[in-house]
């Protein structure tokens, strides 16, 4: 692992010195040694704050959002998740292919801080490696299937209605509207929320159980077709909400409706709320 | 007096006959102040609950009127009730928010009647902390964990009892009512201190000259904006009020708001005087470190290490303040 | 948490309320020729007229069952015959996963239905709302994912 840390803070050094990029999105490291958050490196000189190691949690790429017309290259530091959200936010059209310079880093997955066990989103990852990379760091690791991919799923489909309204309202009841899943999302990217359009009327501000149903089941809607499971909005909320369940349902209706689809993974497929097939399964005629 | 430990239930269950009782608990794996009888496991040995108890006085959603519109009258209704409320074995960190939430909604020429009406009502119980968490820093802040001054009530752990110290009517009333199940005993118990330590000398007088200051350029940019670190906060007291409207008539109410939010700021016609997470993520450290100081002569910052923990990119308030300091003074 | 009982203590003169969002191309042009038929159908049917079941957002069925609604309809044009060409394609694929993503929600699939019914299909409409009114019926009041406003309000609430 230090060996690929040693490699990235060569390769980032080498891109500043160039020119190539403006600055590099990577992880540095926090106060306590299960830290890291992403850090923003401009300068050559403080490429060796960049670190690679078990708890490089956050994804980067959503980050392009806050400076979506840069002057140089911006780059970006991507595992598996990390480069399906970047085909996802090319796909959008909220960032160009030739905006970024990627490096890919092959990840074998990281650790939750609190438990030191592997975290539960790099358990559940299909894609280890970089889908898409300008150089690649290391070689690539060995992708694990996940044939266990709705498990969770089905065991809340199994469940009767009354039962599984309750188990949801449980959920809506704990969140406490903090937005985390929302902001952290590389496939929320809507310039203004619904949520923020308080005067509209679609959502109300208040915390009880009705608005928070609306925000937790819109949030995955939403986000349904785009979803590139990489787990993040699971991770951030600060209530622990088994908020993937609700992000993989829609996952698994498209794979059964319209045929097998994970997001990200490039750039033509497109998502399944996006367009429309005239033979699609016909349920309401 | 002392409490033995193996009569806190009892105790709990006394208190809970005359008012809602919070008590550190975990419910559904979050802990947080929950009512005693709720179902979960009573927590009194962690140190710091995820959700702080500042709700039992500032509810994440409050109503504050009702109103009716029929044809050339209206009726505004204010939402008057508040039950008896104890908080039990809160920590000097989540006491200390307490007091500044009383500082902003008491004092200075205004008193804010909704809030006014639940602090009345409230008691509170703290006890010392036996242990403290990496992520602690209160002492730092001007807060002593062994000991929360402006409690009714402090509970002193001495291994297998708590000493009772009723330090205010409201704690006394307690204390009587606890009569049967109190043994006389003393002790005291070994004072703790945060390892974490952070230098606050002179901080908000520096800080409140570093507005322009380039320290702000770095380490905003990791920032999600979202409102993990104001949620969880045991002092953030912003909110904003609402109404809930069904035809000719509604509610009225209030709700916590976070300044970390981009819409928080943003004024009608759409202008944002604080555009983006750099001007954001200051106002909340100016706030918590200069501003409050600056009014009621106090941190806004409980050190309690919620937000150091919470925050899903780790921004860091203790690094933060490091890096101040590290500023040379009219840099 | 309580389980909302939706059958139970339920006043035998409680009509349901349904809410029917239809194209104005479509079958809003139907209902109007079941209205000039003089046929009959349930009066708990509101409908509201949208240019196109592509208009309809997901947001829209989740607020009518926050505002009280019992059962929600979204009909369209026939697939191939949209006055916008693709507008219910989109509709088709959006709803087909609405009302499984409700389901998982806890909400009974018969509540929230969508149905294609063209401008000559007057019987159709008659037909399918008759249906729908008769299966919110026996289903009962709906109370999930209703604003505590009405559930505390009751059914004097219009």
């Amino acid at each position: 692992m230090s060996d690929i840390q040693q490699e990235l803070r060569k390769t980032a050094r080498e891109l500043l010195e160039s020119g190539e990029v403006g600055y590099i999105i990577g992880w540095g490291k926090g106060r306590f040694a299960n830290q890291t958050h992403p850090i923003f490196v401009k300068d050559p000189a403080k490429v060796d704050e960049l670190v690679w190691d078990d708890y490089c949690l956050s994804t980067l790429a959503k980050y392009t959002q806050d400076d979506k017309y840069p002057e140089k290259k911006i780059g970006i530091c991507v595992r598996g998740c990390d480069s399906r959200a970047v085909n996802r936010l090319i796909q959008d059209h909220q960032l160009k292919r030739e905006d970024v310079y990627l490096i890919g880093i092959p990840c074998s997955g990281k650790l939750d801080p609190e438990t030191n066990e592997p975290a539960k989103k790099c358990v559940e990852c299909a894609h280890r490696n970089p889908v898409v990379y300008d150089v690649l760091l290391g070689s690539p690791v060995e992708e694990v299937p996940q044939p266990e991919r709705f498990k969770e799923v089905e065991e809340l489909e199994a469940m009767t209605p009354d039962e599984r309204y309750n188990y949801w309202a449980d959920v809506y009841d704990k969140c406490i509207r903090c937005y985390a899943c929302r902001n952290v999302c590389p496939a929320c990217n809507c310039r203004e929320c619904y949520t923020d359009q308080y005067r509209v009327g679609w959502q109300g501000k208040q915390n009880n159980r009705a608005e928070n149903q609306i925000f937790g089941i819109t949030r995955a809607y939403h986000v349904g077709d785009r979803c590139i499971e990489c787990g993040e909005c699971q991770r951030v909320c600060p209530m622990g909400l088994p908020l993937m369940k609700l992000n993989r349902k829609m996952l698994k209706d498209i794979n059964n409706l319209f045929g097998a689809y994970e997001a990200g993974l490039d750039t033509e497929t497109k998502p399944a709320l996006g367009h429309y097939e005239t033979n699609d399964v016909e349920e309401f005629m | 007096m002392k409490l033995s430990k193996s009569k806190v239930n009892q105790a709990l269950d006394m208190l809970a006959k005359e008012a809602t009782v919070l008590v550190p608990m975990i419910v559904d794996g979050v802990s947080k102040f929950a009512p005693w009888g709720t179902e979960g496991k009573l927590a009194l040995d962690i140190v710091n609950t995820l959700l702080p108890p500042k709700d039992a006085l500032f509810p994440q959603t409050e109503k504050m009127y009702k109103y009716k519109v029929s044809a050339e009258t209206a009726e505004v209704k204010e939402i008057t009730d508040s039950d008896k409320q104890v908080v039990f074995g809160l920590r000097s960190c989540d006491m200390h928010s307490i007091d500044c939430m009383d500082a902003v909604f008491l004092t200075k020429g205004y008193v804010d009647n909704f809030y006014s009406r639940k602090r009345e009502n409230l008691t509170t119980i703290a006890i010392n902390c036996t242990k403290s968490n990496p992520t602690c820093f209160c002492d730092s802040m001007g807060v002593d964990p062994n000991n929360a001054a402006s409690a009714d009530m402090q509970l002193i752990d001495i291994g297998d009892a708590y000493v009772v110290e009723a330090r205010t009517e409201k704690g006394k009333a307690v204390e009587a009512l606890w009569q049967p199940l109190l043994e006389a005993g003393e002790g005291t118990a070994t004072p703790i201190s945060c390892e974490l330590k952070l230098d606050m000398a002179g901080l908000p007088a520096k800080l409140r000259g570093m507005f322009e200051s380039d320290i702000w350029d770095d380490g905003y940019q990791a920032c999600i904006g979202c409102g993990t670190c104001t949620y969880i906060c045991p002092t953030c007291y912003c909110f904003d009020i609402n109404a809930e409207n069904h035809g000719q008539e509604g509610v009225q109410f209030r709700c916590w708001d976070s300044c970390m939010f981009s819409e928080y700021t943003r004024m009608a016609g759409g202008h944002n005087p604080r555009p983006s997470k750099k001007e954001r993520l200051r106002n909340r450290f100016m706030h918590k470190l200069a501003y409050f100081d600056e009014r009621y002569n106090k941190n806004l910052c409980a050190g309690c290490g919620r937000c150091v923990v919470n925050c899903p990119v780790n921004i860091d308030i203790t690094r933060f303040i490091e890096k101040v300091k590290e500023v040379p003074v009219n840099g | 948490m309580s389980v909302d009982v939706e059958k139970k203590n339920v006043d035998p003169n409680w009509e349901p309320k349904i809410l029917s969002f239809s194209c104005n191309w479509c079958t809003y042009a139907g209902a109007d020729l079941a209205g000039l038929n003089r046929m009959k159908y349930p009066e708990n049917v509101r409908v509201i007229r949208v240019p196109c079941s592509g208009r309809v957002n997901p947001q829209f069925v989740l607020r009518a069952f926050q505002k009280g609604s019992d059962g929600v309809l979204v009909c369209g044009c026939h697939p191939g015959d949209c006055h916008y060409v693709t507008g219910n394609y989109f509709t088709r694929r959006r709803f087909l996963l609405m009302q499984r993503f409700l389901e998982y929600n806890g909400i009974d699939p018969r509540r929230f239905q969508a149905r294609w019914i063209s401008g000559a299909e007057a019987g159709k409409f008659r037909d399918t709302v008759t249906k729908v009114s008769n299966d919110i019926k026996a289903l009962g009041p709906n109370k999930k994912f209703q604003e505590s406003w009405y559930k505390e309000r009751g059914e004097s609430n219009e």
